[in-house]
């Protein structure tokens, strides 16, 4: 992935903002699977409203590239889209259904008893599960720090925010994930 | 700087995102200071399930269901040239391999993590240490899964991510294994290495032939043998030699050995006369139990007041009958506080046995009157008792 960042330098941006489609499917392809990540973890795990969200968010980058004018990383900017279209339509979806989420991922432990032996799969299934519980403030600095690898300057960046609010957003965020999921807290369940 | 606790740096520091100043003050605190312990092992395993959320491959038919929706807003648009054209399609294609080939990569792994390894920076101190097969000039990179090796004539010295740093010295052979938030692991298969670690407990590990070394905020040496046993050597703080059944905690000033087929070996401090260590290695690696019987007596006829450190680890994996020995020996030198009975500490009660252990842990500690602690760090460590007690707590005899 980090070779194929790379790829994306200010000549592709700038062909992007004429309307290449080649250059476009070059960003699309760099790209997909980061948002498509961020966007399945940002509807509790429904991969059709996932894929919804992240066909919106090329689409809208398609047009919303021209307006980009280098003043921070082309990353920065993209993922600030990203961010603002899953709170968008997390809000849309709040609207419509006011009495919850329209699908609640399983929550973490309720799979198999605890007493299970628990693979590093199902681990990564609890995880994923514990995540869509969390609040959005806390969610997302989780999902741009362990998906797309950002700084704490990064990430305050893309969210508007302070480092140090990055810094205790993190700290709470990890702190609900471990409460969430203590009963993982065992060497046997990760074969150490 | 132990008065302000330090949790809301907790994720910060595991990320390597405070300053080097930064990080040794949170490490400080965080070896004394019990609160902020117990939240950094939480935190700790909030990052470990983190770094277990996959990056998710988006479906194939995307770009397919996009293309139209793209095409109708594509009428206004300026077309490119045709050498950009050309240059565009080859660096798409390029592109189209490097995703499928690292994704393909990625699943057969499946990892949840990022595809470039994290590295380590190695220096060279002496001759021409080598990582994998390239000669190191100045500085080098140690990725995971790489090994570092030194000849006769040349050392080099890593870089612990931010947490401390380590001295690889002649003819020693080492791998990195893990390098991550909550834990960064080392592979020592030969050779011998100094370690100097400003770090929460528990985050540095060393992986021997015969042992794990678990760093507690310390410096140490540890030295591993063409049989694959080791023997280390603490410096400051203190280290936890581990293996599937047996754990020795070590102070500075104590040594411990490690055997392949037994493990670790109970700590002894390097001032113990020789016929006592000598003793000690029949009680610890012999299979014979009589003559672990007659070592055992030996042990208890040489023992001074700082042997207490051996005898109560002793008192650990023993049976009934050398419990008994070692508790009236140890009750000579220290006699258990009022309301410690000997019954209950035969018991492993856990009340008496913290309370026994709150009057032999300085006796440990404090050096005897010998070396002085090296460092600060150290010197936090062995001031602020209360966060070595609870480690201790929890190694106490069961």
């Amino acid at each position: 992935m980090v070779m194929a960042e790379q790829l994306i330098d200010g000549r592709v941006i700038e062909a992007c903002q004429q309307g290449d489609r080649d250059a476009f499917q070059l960003l699309f392809e760099t790209y997909k699977d980061k948002v498509f990540s961020i966007a399945v973890y940002s509807s509790n795990g429904d991969r059709a409203l996932a894929d919804d969200i992240t066909q919106q968010i090329f689409l809208k980058l398609f047009t919303a590239i021209r307006q980009f004018r280098g003043d921070s990383e082309f990353t920065t900017w993209l993922y600030r889209l990203v961010v603002n279209a899953c709170l968008d339509e997390r809000r849309r979806r709040r609207r419509l259904l006011p009495w919850g989420e329209v699908v609640a991922m399983k929550k973490a432990g309720e799979r198999k008893p605890q007493e299970k032996h628990y693979a590093r799969l199902e681990i990564s299934e609890a995880v994923q599960a514990a995540i869509g519980e969390l609040k959005p403030k806390f969610r997302l600095p989780i999902l741009l720090k362990y998906i797309e690898g950002l700084s704490y300057d990064e990430i305050a960046s893309v969210m508007g925010c302070s480092k140090g609010t990055v810094a205790s957003r993190l700290n709470r965020g990890h702190s609900q994930l471990a409460k969430r999921l203590s009963h993982l807290n065992n060497p046997e369940v990760w074969g150490d | 700087m132990f008065l302000r606790h330090v949790t809301k740096d907790i994720s910060a520091y595991c990320h390597g995102e405070l300053s080097s100043d930064e990080s040794r003050q949170f490490a400080e605190h965080v070896i004394a200071c019990a609160k902020c312990r117990t939240k950094f092992e939480e935190v700790k395993l909030g990052i470990k399930l983190a770094e277990q959320l996959p990056r998710l491959a988006a479906p194939a038919h995307l770009w397919s269901d996009l293309e139209p929706l793209l095409e109708q807003r594509t009428t206004s648009a300026a077309r490119p040239s045709v050498a950009w054209m050309w240059q565009s399609k080859v660096a798409a294609a390029a592109v189209l391999l490097v995703v499928a080939g690292l994704g393909a990569f990625w699943i057969y792994k499946r990892t949840s993590h990022d595809v470039q390894k994290p590295s380590w920076l190695v220096r060279r101190l002496d001759g021409a240490p080598k990582i994998g097969s390239e000669q190191i000039s100045n500085n080098g990179r140690l990725a995971i899964g790489e090994w570092l090796e030194t000849d006769g004539g040349s050392r080099a010295q890593i870089d612990v991510a931010t947490i401390g740093n380590v001295d690889i010295e002649e003819n020693s052979r080492v791998r990195l294994l893990q390098t991550r938030a909550d834990e960064h692991r080392l592979e020592l298969v030969r050779g011998k290495m100094s370690a100097r670690i400003w770090a929460p407990p528990r985050l540095f590990f060393v992986d021997t032939p015969s042992a794990v070394a678990a760093d507690y905020g310390c410096a140490y040496t540890l030295a591993v043998k063409d049989d694959g046993g080791s023997l280390l050597h603490v410096t400051s703080g203190w280290v936890a030699m581990e293996s599937k059944d047996r754990e020795s905690m070590v102070p500075a000033g104590a040594s411990c050995e490690t055997r392949p087929g037994f493990g670790p070996g109970t700590a002894y401090f390097d001032d113990a006369s020789p016929d006592f260590r000598a003793a000690l290695t029949k009680v610890d690696f012999e299979h014979d139990a009589a003559v672990r019987s007659v070592a055992l007596t030996s042990v208890l006829d040489q023992a001074r007041p700082r042997d207490t450190l051996t005898l109560w680890y002793l008192f650990k994996g023993s049976e009934r009958k050398d419990r008994e020995r070692l508790y009236d020996k140890l009750a000579t030198f220290v006699p258990p506080p009022p309301g410690v009975t000997r019954e209950g500490i035969l018991q492993s009660d856990e009340k008496m046995t913290s309370q026994w252990l709150a009057l032999l842990e300085p006796i440990w500690t404090n050096n005897g009157g010998g070396k002085m602690v090296p460092n600060k760090l150290a010197d936090a460590y062995f001031k602020v008792k209360n966060g070595m007690s609870r480690r201790l707590k929890e190694m106490a005899p069961k």
